[in-house]
């Protein structure tokens, strides 16, 4: 089964998709949790029927498969808008929208997970709103959204393997690439699955540890 | 007439004047031309084995490019997403042997035919299929979005038995073919030789023509495009003319020079 | 900036195609949701069976159902095991893959529920004459169901939007893949995949709601 027809530059090759693998899915979820935290406050502060449009459009991002929105957004801003923009910039917008909707929900239900009575303490001490969300909101909502994230993120990676349909070329598509012309579907589908499941794992365990450590408390 | 009219007609005509550079002017300029290839798609499109974009395609691509007088890029595009990736602005012309169909027509500009392909069927040893009609009542499949997949699905309908299945990918049908998840398939046969002769696909042969017309490819770029789109037909038929045409053909497929024009019609 | 033409009547008088497609992946996603919930089930009980076997076998799938991209599973299950001569159509193909997804996220979420449920419960329904399989079936199950039923709407969504990924492995009834086709034959993308974002999103909006009404009924205690 080892003997196989993958020279070093295949290597290279599936190396290469896999960094973009990673710069895409960097970009996106650092984009995607600043914006998702500013959306989840504005949601927080706004209530429900004042962040209803802000809410709606979120959902839309929550409810459509990530391939129609990466078709769609990729129509929209070069078709009718004329854009431009690349493949790779297309794809980082689409994941950070996608990231941000998860993120602002992650974000909402940290902020609610902090007792009312605490914050209310915190005011009354005369912190004023900002103090009080830096000092006491903050640190608390964090344990609480932190292993949500981890998740969210390691998502994310493992829908970066949809960016193939704007023409980026990531770990997935190399693999695709590579078995047309090696005809291994087996081995090379096997490396990259592995590739992945390195990432995610760990990560997910590291994630699953935190949520178990903080609960405790 | 008042003073801010002047202005206004100056402003006017101001914004106006560079409207008028259409996309030949763009690339000219741009010094770049960005083809839409199909990668997967031997022997027009495919890989060497450093992973670089070579074929028919490629040097159609690069000749375009030289006569222009700027820089090839070659954008690797999987057929069902060739279209977009030329309407969201991504390349500049397809040169992704695209079958001209009047439908197609009505969103894209297409130009005169620059290659012609002859269906073949190419069928899975085991399957016992051995030509056109034996394709009768079997699971057979197709690269989605391509001419031969939409012939072949109605086909299939008008049979009223037997499975029709399109894949992403013209790798993706040779692969279920070899691995016997399809019993045929139908493909230019071009395409079905090159890939039965690499030996990547054990276990299946061309067993013969599939009675579909002629599927003549051409070059498309934006429907508004006539400036390119007239500089596109003058290459084609230079590269014709010039014996480059044949050149290529002799280099990447081989045998008999398909014809480019339909007798009894203008264009 | 404006060069385009929307032509929207060819998106719609397509519209009943694109209907049947979306019955397509509604049935797709149910199956694979009931199947998936079954086989989660399984999977939870092979970590509490204690044998060592069959719970590296629940931690395996679940890990691997987790931690790779779900059209790589989908990829797998139609061309990694058509290469051992294992031939699933299109459509076993992407149902069993989101179904292996599906699995490995919803015993995860059972696990967690599981934690939630106090342990006193079951010895008191073994005291009280129930015998292990009946204590977990009549007591235990039905607590778990309840507290993950939120999870399991999330997953049936995710089930919904998964569908679309069945393009892949040859699938054209679904959705996505009555688009995909119709978008091969006219070239208008935009309209198109404008329509089928809309169909999607009042699909699974007619989920989470129909989930919601479903909840209040259930557990109105």
């Amino acid at each position: 089964m080892f003997d196989t027809a993958l020279t070093t530059a295949d290597f290279i090759f599936l190396a290469k998709g896999a960094g973009m693998t990673i710069v895409v899915t960097a970009i996106s979820v650092l984009i995607g949790t600043v914006l998702g935290v500013i959306f989840g406050v504005l949601r927080y502060q706004l209530g429900p029927i004042w962040a209803a449009p802000l809410i709606f459009v979120l959902d839309i991002c929550r409810s459509i498969p990530l391939l129609i929105q990466l078709v769609l957004t990729n129509a929209f801003l070069g078709t009718i808008l004329r854009l431009n923009l690349s493949g790779f910039t297309v794809a980082c917008i689409v994941l950070s929208m996608y990231t941000a909707a998860y993120c602002a929900e992650i974000v909402r239900g940290g902020i609610e997970a902090v007792p009312a009575t605490t914050r209310r303490a915190a005011r009354s001490l005369g912190m004023t709103w900002g103090q009080d969300m830096r000092e006491i909101v903050l640190p608390l909502a964090t344990r609480i959204a932190l292993p949500s994230w981890i998740g969210l993120a390691l998502g994310v990676m493992k829908d970066s393997a949809l960016v193939y349909v704007v023409q980026v070329t990531e770990l997935l598509k190399s693999t695709q690439i590579l078995i047309t012309r090696l005809q291994e579907p087996m081995l090379l589908l096997l490396i990259c699955g592995a590739f992945y499941f390195v990432i995610s794992f760990p990560l997910a365990r590291f994630g699953g540890y935190l949520e178990k450590r903080w609960s405790n408390d | 007439m008042n003073h801010k009219f002047v202005v206004g007609l100056l402003a006017a005509a101001a914004f106006a004047a560079p409207a008028q550079a259409d996309k030949l002017d763009d690339i000219i300029a741009s010094g770049t031309l960005r083809c839409a290839v199909v990668l997967d798609f031997p022997p027009m499109g495919m890989r060497d084995e450093n992973n670089n974009p070579i074929g028919f395609d490629v040097d159609y691509c690069n000749d375009l490019a030289a006569a222009l007088g700027v820089k090839a890029e070659i954008v690797e595009t999987p057929f069902p997403e060739r279209i977009p990736a030329l309407m969201s602005g991504r390349v500049d012309v397809g040169v992704a042997s695209t079958s001209d169909t009047l439908e197609r027509a009505k969103t894209v500009g297409m130009t005169i035919p620059y290659f012609a392909f002859e269906m073949a069927v190419t069928a899975n040893d085991k399957s016992g299929v051995k030509s056109f009609e034996d394709m009768k009542g079997k699971t057979v499949g197709a690269t989605a979005g391509t001419f031969e997949a939409i012939a072949l699905e109605k086909q299939v309908q008008e049979w009223g038995e037997g499975t029709f299945r399109p894949y992403q990918t013209q790798a993706d049908v040779f692969l279920a073919l070899s691995q016997g998840q399809l019993d045929a398939t139908v493909s230019t046969s071009t395409v079905a030789q090159s890939n039965v002769k690499t030996g990547n696909f054990p276990g299946i042969s061309v067993v013969g023509k599939a009675p579909f017309d002629i599927d003549y490819v051409a070059l498309f770029t934006d429907r508004h495009e006539y400036g390119l789109l007239n500089y596109l037909n003058l290459f084609v038929n230079q590269q014709v003319r010039t014996g480059r045409y044949a050149e290529l053909y002799e280099k990447w497929v081989g045998g008999d020079l398909p014809d480019l024009t339909v007798s009894g019609v203008y264009r | 900036m404006f060069n385009y033409t929307f032509q929207w009547k060819q998106a719609f008088a397509r519209l009943p195609q694109m209907l049947d497609g979306a019955a397509v992946t509604m049935q797709i996603a149910i199956l694979s949701m009931v199947l998936g919930i079954l086989l989660a089930i399984t999977l939870t009980m092979f970590r509490l069976s204690g044998s060592r076997i069959l719970s590296a076998i629940a931690r395996t799938w679940v890990e691997v159902a987790r931690n790779t991209p779900a059209l790589f599973q989908i990829y797998m299950m139609h061309f990694g095991l058509g290469s051992f001569g294992l031939h699933l159509s299109p459509f076993l193909s992407i149902l069993l893959g989101i179904t292996f997804n599906n699995a490995g996220y919803l015993a995860e979420n059972f696990r967690g529920a599981l934690k939630a449920i106090p342990e006193t419960q079951t010895r008191a329904a073994r005291s009280l004459g129930f015998g292990a399989a009946g204590a977990f079936g009549y007591v235990v199950l039905p607590q778990m169901l309840r507290i993950a039923f939120l999870p399991m709407t999330n997953q049936m969504v995710w089930a919904i939007l998964m569908t679309s990924l069945g393009v892949t492995v040859g699938m054209n009834a679904d959705l996505y893949g009555v688009v995909q086709d119709l978008n091969a034959l006219t070239f208008r993308t935009f309209e198109l995949f404008a329509l089928a974002a809309v169909i999607f999103y009042l699909i699974t909006k007619i989920i989470t709601i129909g989930a919601r009404l479903i909840a209040a009924r259930l557990f109105r205690y």
